[in-house]
């Protein structure tokens, strides 16, 4: 009588405490960051989570009407060779493996600038929407990165000199404000490297080169 | 000492299994109640709504980016059997499978390197910055950065694939990469050589990243090699507004990248 007493009272306590646990684990997995976050903060994050849908659901439309493209062309026995070539030239384009043209902003570098101004300019440049980047002629790939002491940097094994010049390809004022905005890099770096000028110029049309990296990797296996 | 053992064992079974789970009773209640005043915090008008609305938002993400990566599979699997010259779309489909490698659309298996980065839990110091003590975008970067010139072929965040437009920022205390929302712990996994682990540990601007942050502000580093790490397929768009192929490019580019 007294175990089967002892019993319950277990259970109900394993009971309890399996809810709490569970309400313990939600609690700190669900929305602990977006609590932390000010209102302003949440504001910005908004915003950019609106301009990343957007893209996100274009690409959606994009791939939806390429593939219902191909699924006719296979319904009919059309070829689809013409299909084939134009998303296998999107793909190269996006990833760097073709030279690229168009509009955009050059920056020309001047003084002895650290490797880390250096990428955090590239960084500043993917945020502001850069679609192709080069530095003196270097196209800029995922694993690009400038390295060494300042005013003797390198880019993947490409000396630069006292003076270089990054290329982007994008919507030119959306890249010239992103760097030329009240605390942004142009300004940070006057008040560090005050011996570092960035000069950013809109360019009607740019041409970056392709990547001279084969981007096919050695040592990483496509995932089974 | 001994009459408390031989008393302990006169103890029923059960009632020390109760008392253990009393404990741990007690213990998640203290610990439940400690996380409420977070939630609390929902005391302004214009919170709550920001809050779920941001929620909602990285809800729809996570499901365009599934969307996306099957829509992916799929045009790969029709493009593979479809019609047409075959030696040609033989030859087309090994060079887009190379250049789905090159983009990063296809997910990774290899040997590399896990590191995880935490914010600080030293006392922050009367006039210090609170932000040094709090894992930023330039210390995922500067991981990053080290992990690609040690020989990385490939690098995720979260899960998030780093490409050629990856950029990441600082908001609030968690930061933003590919326009995704991540927050700490981060792990930043890569897939390179054999002994990159050995290459990161062992450079010189490792050692001086190591010595201002973590030394320096206590951030919580870790890192591990390890046999099969595994980096995911970049989820995302890439079309192209203002960049275009060379009108007399090499490759078989027909058509211009035409963004929506």
């Amino acid at each position: 009588m007294r175990s089967r007493r002892a019993q319950l009272t277990i259970a109900i306590v394993a009971l309890l405490l399996g809810f709490l646990s569970i309400v313990q684990l939600r609690a700190q997995a669900g929305g602990v960051g977006l609590a932390n976050l000010t209102s302003q903060d949440l504001t910005t994050l908004i915003a950019n989570l609106n301009q990343r849908n957007g893209q996100l659901s274009a690409e959606v439309d994009t791939l939806r009407t390429q593939a219902r493209d191909l699924q006719q062309a296979r319904s009919l026995g059309v070829s689809a060779v013409g299909g084939l070539r134009e998303d296998l030239a999107s793909i190269r384009l996006w990833a760097g493996l073709d030279p690229v043209t168009g509009r955009g902003v050059t920056v020309d570098c001047t003084g002895p600038m650290s490797a880390d101004a250096a990428n955090d300019l590239i960084n500043e440049l993917r945020l502001a929407g850069a679609e192709a980047l080069a530095i003196d002629g270097v196209r800029v790939v995922a694993s690009t990165v400038v390295a060494g002491p300042p005013g003797a940097l390198s880019v993947e094994n490409v000396a630069l000199g006292s003076s270089f010049q990054v290329s982007a390809i994008g919507n030119s004022i959306n890249l010239t404000a992103a760097l030329t905005r009240v605390g942004g890099i142009v300004s940070q770096l006057q008040v560090t490297s005050p011996n570092v000028q960035l000069a950013v110029s809109p360019e009607n049309s740019l041409v970056l080169p392709a990547t001279d990296r084969s981007l096919i990797p050695a040592d990483a296996r496509p995932r089974l | 000492m001994k009459g408390l053992i031989a008393r302990a064992r006169r103890v029923p079974s059960w009632q020390l299994t109760l008392a253990a789970a009393l404990l741990v009773l007690g213990f998640l209640m203290v610990a439940q109640a400690g996380a409420q005043p977070s939630l609390v915090q929902y005391t302004t008008q214009e919170r709550p709504p920001l809050v779920a609305t941001a929620t909602e938002l990285q809800q729809q993400q996570d499901d365009l980016k599934a969307q996306i990566l099957a829509l992916r599979a799929q045009i790969e699997q029709l493009e593979a059997s479809s019609a047409g010259n075959s030696a040609l779309v033989t030859s087309l489909n090994d060079q887009l499978e190379q250049a789905r490698l090159a983009a990063g659309f296809i997910d990774l298996q290899g040997p590399g390197v896990v590191v995880q980065l935490e914010d600080s839990t030293q006392p922050i110091p009367p006039g210090a910055a609170p932000g040094d003590y709090l894992v930023s975008s330039s210390d995922i970067r500067a991981v990053v950065d080290e992990l690609w010139l040690d020989g990385a072929e490939a690098i995720a965040v979260n899960g998030e694939r780093i490409t050629a437009t990856s950029g990441m920022t600082d908001i609030g205390s968690s930061i933003l990469l590919n326009g995704a929302y991540l927050q700490p712990p981060y792990q930043i996994v890569a897939i390179g050589p054999r002994d990159l682990y050995t290459r990161m540990t062992t450079s010189a601007s490792f050692a001086q990243y190591v010595k201002a942050r973590v030394e320096g502000f206590g951030i919580r580093l870790g890192a591990g090699s390890l046999d099969k790490a595994v980096v995911p397929a970049y989820a995302g768009g890439v079309a192209l507004t203002y960049a275009r192929a060379l009108p007399a490019s090499p490759s078989p580019a027909t058509s211009p990248g035409v963004a929506p």
